[in-house]
């Protein structure tokens, strides 16, 4: 019954959405105001109806209704309640319902705060995010139905959840990247609307830069969270894969990050619009091929959900409509449009193009690794595989030019940059860097030169020069203590932000070169010394959880005789599932992780054991953090909530 | 030329959109072999029951025949090996390439080709014999070559010694006369 009425839901989901998509664009070409103004409501039912029918699978998930063909695939009565309601977005067909809900939650926030833009403007956007939202919705109700019955026949228990999603992290992880990838279609739907309209300027552009923010900084918090979460739970201690779906959520982040920056070009100069509206247009697009590759089965990968070349089908052709419409329109508009502003060689709109540029390139890298298997194999030359050391390398060398330019970036003035004035608190950071990253480098056991010393070297310049840059802005409002509260949300916000990336280079730098991995063999009572560390096994006995079994082994971790830690690492089997999980015991400080995985059970009533000892692993996460929170506060700046009155009035 | 170079963009995607789609039509999981109609890699083997007899490419020319890759640890080998016999006894030449599971010198016990020897002895007892003769491959040398990626494989290897075809998975009377007697008998004919 609930389950009816949830579908019921969707539907008139649906129907909103298709007048939402038609009422107000058509409004907005015969200037009928009124039918301008339907959009709002429309918006806001729409978002209310999705939110009903994903209230309504939630709850056949929590009553265990095992008619309904996805809960009886995707959950089981023994599964945690917590887990039920997150089974609710692990399949296929309930991950549709949720990026749905978020994309009418998205439309439902413009609706809601934009009130300071012109009505004309308004009614475009929001028409056309309705029209992307029929879009899903219809696939969805006809292409994955979540609440498709199973009657008469159906069975008595759930097969489970996949164990894998069966995590604290994977709660989370879903719904933060779904509302990033989602999100980037409000700047879409804001640069077509300005493709229409033919109007781009530093308004434009301010309007766009929250939406955008808000997005990338969704983005960035599920892509984190997916790389602890993959840490934590397959077993081997890696946090990143360069996975085809992995990458699929990387390639919007880069073009998203090169968004928000040409945006600021844009705001504050007046110029790199085509440039700007095209990342606008590409960072959804880019979603919208990711949502196609895991959906499809066009590639392998651990994540892809089961394949079916109808919905693959479908997903195309939308694909063709949404981004081959909005690429047809770009470029037959674009060439009207004009730069007004001129600028020299070396000034920051140079950097920021420059920033751009790898941006691109190393999007551009992710993207043809990622395919080029695909085009090869189509092509009909045979089929390839392109692995981590391509991706590793490659993003090696993008790194060192991207980092440099960004230590510089904050520190150059727009339009033009006399190169003088600039030598000596650049030499000052240069300095400061080398020093504090050798310093680093001699605090370490074996001093181990190249990787680790270029990536500390690259954070410390990248972050002493972001700190000493606000220092310096500061000190122009008079005094350091006068100037805290003075400078901007928003100059905080990009801080912070370059101080994350900071954060995160020396942390994938330090991890590469210094992990140690030891696979041993174990009786309990054995001690095996890694990195220093003694890892004594205790004791390894029987598990019995709600919906699994399987073994549990303590372990005693001291360093020079004095007691560190003690671990708890497990080795789960689910009963329903028949699949084996490792539940990592992780012990984490800021300097290292002491990671332990519990193997195979070997003859001689021994176990084998992964004990790894991983120096900055945390701060890779820390600095996805810093890099969320610097989008955080950019959200604050004060800028984008002035009213923009007289604007309004000017264009009514 | 300013004008076109806006639509850059949008022939890119069409591109894409054309890959994507034709992508759609086919197996993402069928792996073309890179060793089809190449010679055979070079090898030194040693038999699996007669240490001391080395196997070459040159020993194996002359008669086309199957290049079973297998292993006793293997249930979907051992599965086959009695129609590979029945196959066998049809006049079917099929040499085995003896793939050996990878030893961890910290966990297992040293590799014995006694107890190897008396596995296989005993296994072909009970399930058939279709093997002229098995290539212990123990650096898995020769399987890496051939880009084998688990057990059972088989390719058909003509009478030059060219590889003209690599099937993964068991053979059953099905594969067999749908898939490989074809091949087979087109690369027997003199």
């Amino acid at each position: 019954m609930i389950a009816e009425a949830g579908q019921l839901a969707l539907t008139f989901a649906f129907a909103l959405a298709l007048l939402l998509a038609l009422v107000p664009l058509y409004g907005s070409f015969v200037a009928n105001q009124r039918m301008l103004l339907l959009a709002k409501p429309l918006a806001l039912g729409q978002f209310i109806f999705c939110l009903l029918a994903m209230l309504a699978l939630i709850y056949a998930f929590r009553t265990n209704d095992f008619t309904v063909i996805n809960v009886a695939q995707n959950s089981s009565s023994s599964l945690p309640w917590y887990y039920q309601i997150t089974a609710s977005f692990g399949s296929h067909e309930g991950s549709m319902l949720l990026w749905v809900l978020m994309l009418a939650g998205w439309t439902a926030l413009v609706a809601q705060y934009s009130k300071a833009l012109p009505l004309l403007l308004q009614g475009r956007i929001l028409g056309i995010l309705g029209l992307i939202c029929v879009g899903f919705i219809a696939f969805s109700l006809f292409m994955s139905n979540p609440f498709a019955r199973s009657l008469p026949f159906f069975p008595v228990e759930g097969r489970d959840l996949n164990p894998l999603l069966q995590d604290f992290g994977m709660i989370l992880h879903p719904p933060l990247l779904y509302m990033g990838y989602v999100g980037f279609a409000v700047a879409f739907a804001f640069a077509l609307a300005a493709l229409m309209g033919g109007r781009f300027d530093s308004v434009w552009a301010r309007w766009v830069r929250p939406w955008a923010l808000a997005a990338w900084l969704f983005l960035t918090l599920g892509i984190m969270l997916g790389s602890w979460w993959a840490y934590n739970e397959l077993g081997w201690g890696g946090w990143w894969f360069w996975d085809p779906v992995e990458n699929a959520s990387f390639m919007p982040w880069l073009a998203g990050t090169a968004l928000i920056h040409s945006l600021a070009v844009t705001e504050k100069r007046g110029t790199f619009k085509s440039w700007t509206v095209l990342l606008a247009l590409a960072a959804f697009a880019l979603s919208l091929v990711g949502a196609f590759l895991v959906r499809s089965g066009v590639l392998v990968s651990v994540h892809s959900f089961a394949t079916d070349p109808g919905r693959g089908m479908y997903l195309l052709v939308f694909l063709l409509l949404v981004v081959g419409g909005s690429l047809l329109l770009y470029g037959s508009r674009m060439n009207s449009v004009r730069s007004q502003a001129r600028y020299q060689l070396f000034s920051r709109e140079m950097l920021l193009w420059g920033n751009n540029i790898f941006l691109l390139t190393a999007c551009l890298i992710v993207f043809l690794g990622t395919l080029f298997p695909l085009f090869h194999k189509e092509l009909g030359l045979g089929s390839i595989s392109i692995g981590e050391p391509f991706f590793n390398q490659m993003f090696y060398y993008l790194t060192i030019p991207f980092a440099l330019m960004l230590g510089l970036g904050p520190w150059v003035r727009w339009k033009q940059q006399q190169l003088m004035p600039l030598i000596k608190p650049m030499a000052m950071v240069l300095i400061a860097a080398l020093m504090l990253a050798l310093g680093t480098l001699a605090l370490m056991q074996s001093v181990q030169a190249n990787l680790a010393l270029l990536g500390l070297l690259l954070g410390a310049w990248v972050g002493v020069s972001a700190l000493a840059e606000v220092m310096l802005r500061l000190k122009q409002f008079g005094s350091v203590t006068n100037g805290i509260s003075k400078l901007n949300a928003s100059h905080y916000g990009m801080t912070l932000a370059h101080i994350g990336f900071a954060v995160l280079v020396i942390g994938v730098a330090m991890t590469k070169t210094y992990t140690v991995e030891r696979d041993v063999r174990m009786q309990e009572g054995d001690t095996a010394v890694v990195a220093g560390y003694e890892f004594t096994l205790q004791d390894v006995y029987e598990l019995n959880g709600p919906n699994y079994g399987g073994q549990a082994a303590e372990l005693d971790v001291s360093k020079a005789g004095n007691y560190v830690t003690h671990l708890h690492a497990e080795k789960r089997f689910y009963r329903i599932q028949k699949t084996i999980m490792t539940e990592s015991a992780v012990h984490a400080r800021l300097s290292r992780d002491l990671y332990v995985s519990l193997g195979e059970e070997l003859p001689g009533n021994a176990w084998a054991m992964r004990i790894q000892v991983k120096p900055f692993v945390r701060w890779i996460w820390l600095g996805g953090l810093l890099m969320a929170l610097g989008a955080l506060l950019a959200l604050c700046d004060k800028r984008y909530r002035r009213k923009l009155t007289g604007y309004n009035q000017a264009n009514a | 030329m300013r004008k076109i170079i806006f639509y850059a963009p949008l022939a890119l995607f069409l591109a894409l959109a054309l890959f994507l789609l034709s992508g759609l039509f086919s197996d993402p999981r069928e792996r073309a072999s890179a060793i089809i109609d190449k010679p055979l890699p070079n090898f030194a083997l040693a038999d699996l029951m007669q240490p001391d007899k080395i196997w070459t490419p040159e020993a194996l020319t002359g008669e086309t025949f199957l290049l079973n890759v297998w292993g006793v640890w293997c249930p979907t080998c051992n599965a086959e090996l009695g129609y590979l016999t029945e196959l066998r006894q049809q006049g079917v030449n099929i040499v085995g390439l003896y793939y050996e599971l990878p030893r961890d010198p910290a966990f297992d016990a040293p590799f014995d080709l006694a107890v190897l020897q008396q596995d296989v002895a005993l296994k072909l007892q009970q399930q058939g014999n279709p093997y002229q003769f098995n290539m212990l491959d123990l650096e898995r040398s020769l399987s890496l070559d051939l880009g084998v990626s688990g057990a059972p494989e088989t390719f058909i290897v003509d009478a030059n010694g060219i590889v003209r075809a690599h099937h993964i998975g068991d053979i059953n009377p099905q594969v067999w006369r749908t898939k490989l007697a074809p091949l087979y008998q087109q690369w027997s004919q003199p």
